[in-house]
C-alpha cells in the first residue's frame, strides 16, 4: 500500500508540474535555437559611408601615449564593426564658459553646458561621421581638460540617439567620471565598451537585472504558493445573531430618539501647494541635425 | 438492543439515502425486528463476543460481528432523547463532500483522501442540550450625531445630541451546547446550524448503523455556554437597534433572562481522524448539511518538493528569457 501511495504521489506531482515542465521545455528549446541564431547573426557590418575620415581618436588635450591611443583606436574598430555605430573620441583644452570664452571662440552661448554640446555636435556633422551615411550612425565623446572646466560630453546621432535615453547617457558618462583622474584611456574605453554593449543588445545593467530577477523573483513566488497552501482554516462560523432568534427578530417595546441639543463649531483650513518639472535631452544642431546627449562636468 | 432482520437474520440499519430501515445483508427495506437485552451486556447479543463501551455509549459496533448494539438503559428513562435530526448524509455523500473540499490541499499528505482511510469515518450521534430563552434588553444613554461642512476656507461641524431608550424582547430557542465531554466545544459550535425543521420524536431505529452516547452532563453544567450565545447574539441585536449616531455613552444598559426551558435531543456528526506521524486530524461533518470542519495535516516532503519546483522552473524561465533578451 506505501508503494502505492507513492505512486500516486508521484503522478500528483506529475500532474500539478504538467504545463510549467512544458513551459520550461518549450523555452529550452527556443533558447537553444535563439542562442545558435544570434550567434550565427553577430556577423561584421558593412559600412556605408565613404566622407569621413577614418581617423577615430583625435586627443588634442595630449593626456594619451601613442599606444594608449592606438589601443583605442583598435577598440572603436572592433567595436564599430560589430554594432554598426561610429565611435568618436575627442579630447580639448579650450575654455568653453563664460562671456571671454564666447567671444574669442565665437560660441553662441556662455553656458558650459551648451558649448559643450556645440562643440560635439558641430565636430561630429562637420566631419560627416556616421556608419550607415554622412550625419548617420554613431556617437561622440568630448572630454575637456581645461582648468576648473573639466567635463565630458557625449553627443549621439541616428540609432544611438534613438537607443539612447537620459539613464544611459548618465550610465555611460559615469563609466568616464569613474576613472578619468586615475587613468584617461581606462575610462573612454569603459565608456565606449558601454556604448556598444548597448547597442548590440548586451547591457550590463540588464544582465544584473535579469539576475536579480532570476534570484529573487522565484524566490518570492515559491514563498506565496507555499505560504498559501500551507494556510488551512478550520472552518468559519456560519450562524447569526438571528439563527436561534424565533421569528428572526426581535420584538421592539419601546425605541425613541429623543433630541436634546445642538451644538456647531469651526476651524480654520491651511492650505499649501508645489509643483514640479522634467528636461530631456534632443535638440538639432547648428549643422541642422538631431543629436541626443548630455554632459557631466567634474 | 438489536435491530435484525426478518429475512435473513442480518443487521438492520437506518440508511439516510433511503431514509428507512434497511438490511445490507439482504436488501430487504423496513425489515427490522427489535431483539432487547435488559441486563448490564457485557456480550453482543448477536455473536456473544465481549464489547467494551465506555460510562457514556448508548450505542456502538461489535468489534467481531460488526452489528450496531445499542443499550437499551441508556435510550430510556432519564437518558431518552426527547428529539432527534437523523443522518440525512450517508457515508459515501460525506467521502465526496469531504475530498470536493479537500481536494486542492496540495500539500496534504498522499492518502488523506484515499478510499482506505476516509472509510475508517464513523457516524455518531451527539447528546444536545437546547435552551430556550425568554430574554429582555433595555438601553438608555446618549447618542451624538455630528455633520461636517466646508463653506470658503472655514469647516464646521454640527453636532446633534439624543437620548436614546431601547427596551426589546428577544425568544430564544434551540441555542444548542454538546452534552459530551469528548467532542470539542469550539468545533460543535462551529458544526452549527442544524436545520430544526427536521427534528422528529427519538426512535431508536434511527441509531442503528451509527454510535452514540447518552448526554454526559446535566443541562445546568453547561448552561454557561448557551448563556453566552444568548448574551452576545442579544447584544448584537441591540446594537443594531441604534444606528445612524456617530458616538453613543451608555448610562444604562441590562440583558436578562430567567432561568431557560431545556430539551435534551441527538444531533449527526460523522468523524474521520486521520493519522499522521503520530498526530490526530480529526474532521466533524454536520450529519445533516454537510458542514466540514478540520484542518488538513501538511506533508513537510511535498512542501519542500513543490516549493523547490516551482522555484527551479521560474529561475530557469527566467534565466532562458534573459539569454534570449541579451
Amino acid at each position: 500500500m506505501e508503494i502505492d501511495f507513492k505512486k500516486e504521489a508521484r503522478k500528483q506531482y506529475l500532474h500539478f508540474f504538467r504545463f510549467w515542465f512544458i513551459i520550461v521545455g518549450i523555452l529550452l528549446v527556443v533558447t537553444v535555437f535563439a542562442v545558435i541564431g544570434k550567434s550565427m547573426m553577430r556577423t561584421e557590418r558593412e559600412r556605408h559611408n565613404s566622407q569621413s575620415p577614418t581617423e577615430r581618436v583625435f586627443d588634442y588635450a595630449e593626456v594619451l601615449t601613442d599606444q594608449q591611443e592606438n589601443e583605442l583606436r583598435e577598440l572603436i574598430a572592433e567595436k564599430e564593426a560589430q554594432i554598426g555605430c561610429d565611435l568618436v573620441l575627442v579630447t580639448m583644452r579650450q575654455p568653453v564658459e563664460g562671456s571671454e570664452a564666447k567671444e574669442t571662440y565665437n560660441y553662441r552661448y556662455t553656458s558650459w553646458e551648451l558649448n559643450m554640446q556645440d562643440i560635439a555636435d558641430d565636430f561630429y556633422d562637420n566631419n560627416a561621421y556616421g556608419y550607415n551615411a554622412p550625419h548617420g550612425d554613431g556617437a561622440l565623446i568630448l572630454d575637456n581638460w581645461y582648468e576648473d572646466q573639466e567635463g565630458t560630453h557625449l553627443s549621439t546621432s541616428g540609432r544611438v540617439f534613438e537607443r539612447f535615453g537620459n539613464y544611459d547617457i548618465d550610465a555611460a558618462l559615469s563609466w568616464v567620471d569613474r576613472y578619468i583622474e586615475s587613468d584617461p584611456q581606462k575610462a573612454y574605453s569603459a565608456c565606449i565598451n558601454y556604448i556598444a554593449d548597448r547597442m548590440s543588445g548586451h547591457s550590463g545593467d540588464i544582465g544584473t537585472s535579469i539576475l536579480m530577477l532570476a534570484a529573487i523573483v522565484p524566490l518570492i513566488v515559491a514563498g506565496v504558493f507555499v505560504g498559501t497552501h500551507l494556510r488551512s482554516k478550520q472552518g468559519k462560523k456560519t450562524t447569526t445573531a438571528t439563527t436561534y432568534i424565533v421569528g428572526g427578530k426581535p420584538v421592539m417595546n419601546q425605541q425613541r430618539d429623543d433630541f436634546v441639543r445642538k451644538h456647531v463649531s469651526q476651524r480654520r483650513i491651511q492650505t499649501s501647494s508645489s509643483s514640479g518639472g522634467g528636461r530631456g535631452g534632443a535638440h538639432v544642431s547648428s549643422g541642422g541635425h538631431t543629436h541626443g546627449g548630455g554632459s557631466h562636468r567634474r | 438492543m438489536v435491530f435484525k432482520c426478518k429475512n435473513c437474520g442480518g443487521n438492520s440499519v437506518y440508511s439516510p439515502e433511503k431514509k428507512m430501515m434497511y438490511c445490507p445483508f439482504c436488501d430487504s427495506e423496513k425489515s427490522e425486528e427489535r431483539q432487547h437485552e435488559h441486563a448490564q451486556m457485557q456480550l453482543c447479543p448477536n455473536c456473544g463476543g465481549e464489547v467494551t463501551y465506555t460510562e457514556h455509549t448508548s450505542a456502538l459496533q461489535c468489534p467481531y460481528c460488526d452489528h450496531y448494539i445499542i443499550l437499551d438503559e441508556r435510550v430510556e428513562g432519564a437518558y431518552a432523547p426527547g428529539r432527534i435530526i437523523p443522518f440525512k448524509m450517508g457515508k459515501e455523500s460525506v467521502k465526496a463532500l469531504i475530498r470536493e473540499k479537500f481536494k486542492k490541499c496540495t500539500f496534504a499528505p498522499t492518502d488523506f483522501l484515499s478510499e482506505v482511510r476516509l472509510n475508517t469515518m464513523t457516524g455518531e450521534y451527539i447528546p444536545f442540550w437546547m435552551y430556550n430563552y425568554h430574554t429582555r434588553c433595555q438601553f438608555q444613554g446618549e447618542g451624538v450625531k455630528r455633520r461636517v461642512w466646508v463653506a470658503g476656507n472655514v469647516e464646521y461641524t454640527e453636532s446633534s445630541y439624543y437620548q436614546v431608550v431601547r427596551d426589546m424582547s428577544i425568544d430564544f430557542e434551540g441555542i444548542p451546547a454538546d452534552a459530551s465531554v469528548k467532542m470539542p466545544d469550539g468545533i460543535m459550535d462551529l458544526l452549527e446550524p442544524y436545520n430544526y425543521a427536521e427534528l422528529v420524536p427519538f426512535q431508536p431505529e434511527y441509531m442503528s448503523g451509527f454510535l452514540g452516547e447518552k448526554y454526559n452532563m446535566a443541562a445546568e453544567m453547561i448552561e454557561n455556554r448557551a448563556h453566552a450565545k444568548m448574551e452576545s447574539s442579544a447584544a448584537s441585536m441591540l446594537q443594531q437597534s441604534i444606528s445612524g449616531y456617530s458616538s453613543l455613552t451608555p448610562a444604562n444598559r441590562s440583558i436578562t433572562a430567567p432561568n431557560p426551558g431545556t430539551e435534551f435531543d441527538l444531533l449527526p456528526v460523522w468523524i474521520y481522524r486521520y493519522t499522521y506521524k503520530d498526530k490526530e486530524y480529526p474532521f466533524y461533518v454536520n450529519g445533516q448539511t454537510g458542514k466540514i470542519i478540520g484542518t488538513t495535516p501538511i506533508s513537510a516532503a511535498k512542501v519542500w518538493a513543490y516549493g523547490a519546483t516551482l522555484w527551479a522552473c521560474l529561475t530557469a524561465i527566467i534565466a532562458m528569457i534573459g539569454c534570449m533578451v541579451m
